[in-house]
């Protein structure tokens, strides 16, 4: 898959530009509105990853200018702008996503991929979700582990549920408080981890291999099958 | 702006000036009146009296000129007759007769008896009233007689003969003038007052119609919409100038705080570009695979870099509400349903910790607010407890809604605040001694609920702990309409 990566900051892009290559996707970058426009008119771009604040133009004019010659690629806003605009909120309804920057990568790499996802329109819409020896019954809201019921809360159903669908991919601590909670914070102690912690404690039982795994200072990955 | 229902009328300021103001004109035109009236009667009376007196006297001298003879009483009386045809202030058309009633003259003999009646009526009765009444000497006085409903003037004189001369005049024809002049006074001065009233009502009401415009404009305003202005009424009068004013007011208020957001947004924007490169780099370093003590420092990097943009939102944060300068997106808020999500996320944390929590709530209470700040409100106080609180201790949560207010309570059974915290735990960077935040947490809580209109308390409970008790205004309709009564009738 082809992406767009418009951010005028050179460290920024070279970082993001790097992870989104070593996550599989091609990337090419522009510094400006005028560049990406040139480029996004030359190429046809899956994903488009766009800075608020661009040298020679505001980002999300850059956006409805693509939108207007029909270049219908979701968009991942980056912005370091403290209050959302509502132009923003209005691209956000349209199925675009927005990040604030500083941001983790794995989020990025997160939200992108949903934004992605959504554009294929191939949702999968699944009754059971199986990774490694976890089996997830979407309907009945049960999960086991070899067979073996484990006896969870509806909250570490969601919690394990969001893992299983990121499987073999990291998600962070604001995604989790987002995606599951559904609360938009940054928490000054560790709630998400404890939470964590007793989920571990219920899958990843003595004599069991660890499907959990915690990455310090980023996030956490569910083992992949 | 005349479409309102008729009750609020009497409670209207306009009513209460323009009933004042009518009261204080009625009162100062009725004390002119009365003024007036005295002195028209005084004058009227003095009138009299000087032809009683006058005439009195020629009576008296033609009484004691005119031989006592048979044509005595003749003579006499024709000139007592002649004198009553000139009577002053003489009103009655139908008069004309020798039958009149204004003018008596009576002659009193030495021994008490009548010696000479003129007149209507009844001469013993008139004398007896006469020697009933206290004269003082020869000034004119009056006097009543049984059976007659007009009071006399009476003057007298006392001839040579020992007998004593009166001349009564009817005080008809003054009191006559004197009602004419009252009845007209008071029909004028009731039609004057009314219209009067009417006139200052309605210049009244329009005028603080102007005002309640700008009130409600000012209200809204307040209520942080700072793109509208007050109307401006093209008058050049006080109201006009008024609407000017505050309008020029808010153009700078609305510029300072558009400054405010454009220092923080740069701030923000230029702190947060180097903290992206940098934490974009130290997790690209920890991609690569590197042995623990290498990742270490790295990782508790991140963890400072997190905490420092934390801290770079809240301090903006903090700074953009005390200004009142806060954006707010406000929606319906169910606190009851946040504070239960909430419970979900910090119960494990809580539990771990050997807090034991309980919520007391009589089911939702509605606010309107900004989520992502109440959000941040619930789960710094949630914080601040998990942080302050020692193992063992009790956490109550209780939401309930009243008078207009929905209050959430944080209490718990802890060592309460620090007393060196002094009066204001809400202070910015104020912090207990074994806090290790920022201490931003009741800053930022106190900041927000003040935009929304709310406020917050810290108190310690006098059975030991500490109480939070954050008030936010429901969401309510009417609450608009409210407020607006409100500035007026403090206005």
């Amino acid at each position: 898959m082809r992406l767009l990566l418009v951010e005028d900051e050179r460290e920024i892009q070279s970082f993001v530009k790097q992870s989104l290559m070593e996550a599989g996707y091609e990337v090419d970058t522009a510094e400006d509105g005028a560049t990406a426009s040139r480029l996004a008119a030359k190429h046809a771009y899956h994903g488009l990853i766009v800075d608020l604040g661009l040298p020679d133009q505001d980002g999300i004019d850059l956006i409805l200018q693509l939108r207007r010659i029909g270049i219908t690629s979701p968009v991942l806003i980056l912005s370091a702008r403290r209050s959302v605009d509502d132009r923003v909120k209005g691209l956000e309804l349209g199925g675009d996503d927005y990040l604030t920057k500083p941001f983790a990568i794995a989020e990025l790499l997160a939200r992108m991929r949903n934004l992605l996802r959504r554009n294929s329109t191939q949702r999968e819409d699944v009754t059971r979700i199986r990774v490694c020896d976890l089996e997830l019954d979407m309907l009945k809201r049960r999960a086991t582990r070899a067979g073996e019921v484990l006896n969870l809360s509806p909250q570490e159903f969601g919690l394990l549920e969001y893992l299983c669908r990121h499987a073999g991919r990291v998600v962070t601590r604001s995604m989790l408080l987002a995606e599951v909670w559904g609360i938009r914070i940054q928490p000054d102690t560790n709630v998400v981890d404890v939470h964590i912690y007793r989920l571990r404690g219920k899958i990843d039982t003595e004599g069991r291999e660890p499907l959990i795994k915690t990455l310090r200072g980023v996030g956490y990955v569910l083992k992949a099958s | 702006m005349f479409s309102r229902p008729a009750s609020p009328i009497l409670r209207s300021a306009a009513w209460r000036i323009s009933l004042w103001a009518t009261l204080a004109f009625a009162i100062g035109t009725m004390l002119v009146f009365a003024m007036l009236h005295r002195f028209v009667a005084d004058d009227i009376q003095r009138r009299s009296d000087a032809w009683l007196s006058g005439e009195v006297e020629v009576l008296g001298d033609v009484a004691a000129r005119t031989p006592k003879n048979r044509l005595y009483s003749r003579v006499v009386g024709e000139i007592a007759e002649l004198a009553s045809r000139e009577v002053p202030n003489r009103q009655r058309a139908s008069g004309g007769d020798s039958g009149n009633d204004t003018v008596f003259f009576l002659q009193a003999r030495e021994d008490g008896a009548v010696g000479l009646w003129v007149g209507s009526g009844d001469g013993a009765a008139t004398l007896s009233a006469i020697r009933s009444t206290k004269a003082l000497g020869n000034v004119p006085f009056d006097m009543r007689v049984a059976g007659v409903g007009i009071p006399f003037r009476v003057a007298s004189v006392r001839i040579p003969d020992g007998s004593k001369i009166y001349l009564g005049l009817s005080e008809r024809d003054e009191l006559h003038v004197l009602r004419n002049l009252r009845v007209r006074f008071f029909t004028l001065w009731l039609v004057i007052v009314l219209l009067g009233f009417v006139i200052v009502f309605y210049a009244t009401r329009r005028m603080l119609g102007h005002v309640r415009e700008i009130t409600e404009a000012a209200s809204r305003i307040g209520q942080s919409d700072l793109s509208s202005r007050v109307p401006n009424t093209q008058s050049n009068d006080e109201i006009g100038h008024l609407a000017r004013t505050l309008n020029h007011m808010l153009d700078r208020i609305e510029n300072t705080v558009h400054q405010l957001h454009t220092i923080t947004d740069s701030l923000a924007h230029d702190l947060r570009s180097p903290l992206t490169a940098i934490r974009g780099k130290l997790e690209t370093t920890l991609s690569n695979e590197l042995r623990i003590d290498q990742a270490e420092p790295i990782i508790s990097a991140i963890d400072e870099l997190d905490r420092l943009t934390e801290f770079l939102n809240t301090s903006l944060d903090v700074a953009e509400a005390k200004a009142d300068a806060l954006r707010l997106v406000r929606t319906e808020i169910d606190l009851d349903e946040l504070l239960r999500g909430m419970m979900n996320l910090y119960e494990p944390s809580m539990s771990d910790k050997g807090l034991a929590v309980q919520i007391r709530s009589a089911g939702s209470v509605k606010v309107l607010a900004d989520p992502a700040l109440l959000h941040r409100v619930i789960a710094n106080l949630f914080d601040n407890e998990l942080k302050h609180v020692p193992a063992s201790c009790t956490v109550w949560l209780s939401l309930e809604s009243a008078d207009d207010m929905g209050r959430l309570m944080v209490e718990d059974n802890g060592p309460g605040f620090d007393v060196g915290v002094g009066r204001d735990p809400f202070e910015r960077r104020v912090r207990g001694r074994a806090s290790k935040g920022h201490g931003l947490g009741l800053a930022f809580v106190e900041a927000v609920v003040r935009v929304h209109g709310g406020t917050v308390t810290a108190t310690n409970r006098s059975e030991g702990g500490a109480r939070l008790a954050v008030s936010l205004p429901l969401c309510r309709p009417q609450n608009r309409e409210q407020t607006h009564t409100l500035a007026l009738a403090k206005g």
